[in-house]
């Protein structure tokens, strides 16, 4: 854990980690009834999540829909109220925060959303949008000194500020969000999340609602604002590619739990966990050469319910190198294979060697397929694991 | 497998000088696709690529004859089989649909009724088209079903799409489509809705599919990956007009028209080295100015001159590097063969 003096250096060790979460998990209840309001299960979106997020770096999280990477975005900054677990900002115990010292911490933490449109005020001007968090929370000291107090006049030169930064001129001000297109859209919600100066910015699908042209535009822009800014970011994607352009340290989540971690370029030179194989192979390439070479890890069926989660390794219903031992019962644990690689898988190392290959996976049976290390299923043939082109 | 009647030689589909103008209560007319031209080969897949408001859509809503005929106005030809489908009885038309041209929508929710069971809705194309019983069509429905990988299809046959995963009512849907055995298949946007590892499922359903009956197909995309893996000859739109017309091998390869270019350059791949910057595309697809005036690209393009001023570029035959197909561009400045710029990182 960093120092209580802001600065967190030093302290800390190795490196300076801003955010650190430790076991978190956030359940819903699944509520039954008319008269009584029986709670009858719940959904398990995040269920035992940590992770360090060092100062000024970027960390991805990729999963698929349902696995529980917004639920745990949202939950950082208490957006989603947790059920247990701890979440520290700069030795902050976010969790700890009572109602109005989590108000006022707020502005070191900020989210920006996937969709703008619905995420911004249409009936509020652009000036009115930016200038809000300030009239909530004031201008930061050193602004204060720089704008010339703390009155409106401030606020909006500091929101005109913003706006240039994120490449929209001034007289847009004036303007209300139906007027701007999707780019623009996400360029004023980005303004909105910094006008606070944060220190931490949670980017929940920055770019996946826009335009294949201007996504492009949108992700320059956030990286240029992390070096402008010093700023660290956890960005959620479904998008693999997305997030691995951008982030220097990549999560993937299955089922509210991280299966792998691992810096940007590991894991797309050697992914470990089979459900990232099987993700990075899904995902197309813009190149027929690649296309052509590539062989496919196809998983069978869909994500299990994460109100019942699978029994031992959450992914072994539908994982094509499933084992007789282990899987089926044991959970595994998300151990540090390599300096910086965790992975939580029980067979990780067997398969990378090549030691277990995979086979098919028929979606119905509840019984893993019998494949002994060294051997390959009945129809295992077709379905090597993947060569990485 | 497949035993289509009809003429051997030829394309199956010609859409010719295709356009569409909407006209709004009050507003000036839009003209969301504008004299778009292409051919479909029997058993052939056939990229159509574009962002949003590009006419993609709707340049297949004009061929189904799926257009509101009070708002909207369709000019040119789309000859199936040499009947004009624009000009066509609707009655014609309808026996057509779901019989020999079937389609596949983005949002399967919205595509399948959800008051009725998912085998009804396959019976019901099968027992309209053809001359089936009910319990014959039934069979039909369940072994449909199989095919696309639907797991328990004899259950699944009597379950509401609610009941489904997405991927699964996707499946369905290409069930649904696939009935009567068309001889050609529109997929609008079929995996934009689902995960990339039910994507990548569905995806080699119709990869397989369209191998195994022989279906010509007519995918509409935005999404430059799903076309790589899967088309024999792209077209790419631009304002609803197409820009660019090559094999897929010479389009990813070597782009000519700018545009194609600039998209290939701004998509974060996979497989490219990180710290890479990208080269975003300038503006947004909303600057644009009219064909009738100068290259609709012009306002977002690095290589635009006073040369682009000109009206109705002509989409015009370029050399093609592998003799695939023939290499169509509209474009004032195409980019030279080489390397082009979004594959110097990656190699």
């Amino acid at each position: 854990m960093s120092g209580t003096d802001g600065t967190g250096a030093g302290t800390s060790g190795r490196e300076d980690v801003l955010l650190e979460v430790e076991d978190l998990r956030v359940h819903f209840p699944i509520r039954r009834g008319i008269v009584f309001d029986r709670t009858i299960g719940h959904v398990r979106a995040v269920d035992g999540v940590s992770l360090r997020i060092a100062r000024g770096t970027t960390y991805g999280l990729v999963g698929e829909s349902g696995c529980g990477k917004s639920t745990l975005g949202r939950a950082l900054l208490r957006l989603n109220e947790p059920t247990s677990g701890r979440i520290v900002l700069d030795g902050t115990d976010v969790r700890a925060l009572g109602r109005e010292p989590l108000r006022r911490f707020r502005r070191r933490m900020q989210m920006v959303f996937q969709d703008p449109l619905s995420s911004l005020d249409p009936r509020q001007s652009v000036q009115s949008l930016l200038t809000e968090p300030l009239r909530v929370h004031g201008l930061d000291e050193a602004d204060r000194g720089r704008l010339g107090g703390n009155g409106e006049r401030a606020h909006v030169e500091r929101a005109a500020e913003l706006l240039e930064v994120v490449g929209l001129p001034r007289s847009a001000l004036a303007r209300y969000p139906h007027e701007f297109s999707g780019g623009q859209r996400q360029r004023i919600g980005i303004a909105r999340a910094m006008v606070l100066n944060p220190e931490l910015v949670v980017a929940d699908e920055p770019v996946s609602a826009l335009d294949v042209s201007v996504q492009a535009q949108v992700i320059n822009l956030l990286e240029e604002l992390q070096e402008l800014l010093g700023l660290t970011y956890l960005v959620i994607a479904h998008d693999l590619a997305v997030v691995r352009h951008i982030s220097d340290t990549i999560g993937v989540m299955y089922l509210g739990v991280i299966v792998e971690e691992a810096p940007s370029d590991a894991l797309y030179e050697q992914p470990l966990h089979p459900y990232t194989l099987a993700l990075m192979s899904a995902i197309p390439v813009p190149d027929p050469a690649v296309e052509d070479a590539r062989e496919r890890i196809l998983l069978a069926g869909d994500l299990p319910s994460p109100a019942n989660p699978p029994a031992g390794c959450r992914f072994h219903t539908r994982c094509p190198f499933a084992q007789e031992r282990l899987c089926a019962d044991t959970v595994p644990e998300l151990r540090e294979v390599a300096p910086g690689r965790r992975v939580a898988c029980h067979w990780a190392e067997e398969i990378r060697d090549g030691r277990i290959t995979a086979h098919r996976v028929d979606p119905d049976a509840t019984v893993t397929a019998d494949v002994r290390p060294g051997t390959s299923g009945p129809s295992g043939t077709d379905l090597d694991p993947l060569a990485v082109p | 497998m497949a035993e289509h009647p009809g003429p051997v030689e030829g394309p199956l589909l010609a859409v010719e000088d295709l356009s569409v103008t909407f006209q709004h209560r009050g507003g000036p007319p839009t003209r969301a696709v504008d004299g778009v031209s292409f051919t479909v080969d029997p058993g052939e897949v056939v990229g159509i690529v574009g962002e949003s408001g590009s006419g993609k859509s709707v340049t297949s809503m004009a061929v189904m004859g799926l257009l509101p005929a009070r708002t909207s106005r369709v000019t040119g030809s789309a000859r199936f089989d040499d009947r004009d489908l624009l000009r066509m009885p609707d009655a014609e038309r309808s026996r057509l649909r779901g019989k020999e041209i079937a389609m596949v929508f983005q949002d399967p929710m919205s595509s399948l009724n959800p008051v009725l069971t998912v085998g009804l809705q396959i019976t019901e194309v099968l027992q309209r088209h053809q001359q089936v019983g009910r319990a014959e069509a039934r069979e039909q429905a369940v072994e449909l079903l199989h095919r696309v990988g639907i797991p328990d299809p004899r259950r699944r046959v009597g379950e509401y799409p609610h009941q489904l995963s997405g991927g699964m009512r996707q499946r369905a849907l290409i069930a649904v489509a696939l009935a009567c055995r068309p001889r050609l298949l529109i997929c609008d946007e079929p995996t934009t809705a689902l995960d990339v590892t039910i994507q990548a499922q569905v995806l080699e359903l119709l990869r397989e599919l369209v191998a195994d009956l022989g279906t010509a197909m007519i995918m509409i995309t935005h999404d430059l990956g799903v076309v790589a893996g899967l088309c024999d000859r792209v077209n790419v739109m631009y304002a609803g007009r197409v820009v660019e017309s090559a094999g897929r091998r010479d389009l990813f390869a070597a782009p000519r028209h700018r545009y194609t270019e600039g998209l290939l350059a701004s998509i974060p791949r996979l497989d490219a080295p990180r710290g890479e910057g990208l080269t975003p595309i300038p503006g947004t697809p909303r600057d644009t100015v009219g064909w009738d005036r100068a290259c609709a690209f012009a306002p977002r393009c690095r290589h635009a001159s006073d040369g682009c001023v000109r009206p109705d570029l002509a989409l015009e035959p370029m050399a093609p590097r592998s003799g695939e197909v023939e290499h169509l561009v509209r474009c004032v400045h195409p980019a030279p063969v080489g390397a082009p710029e979004h594959l110097e990182g990656a190699r």
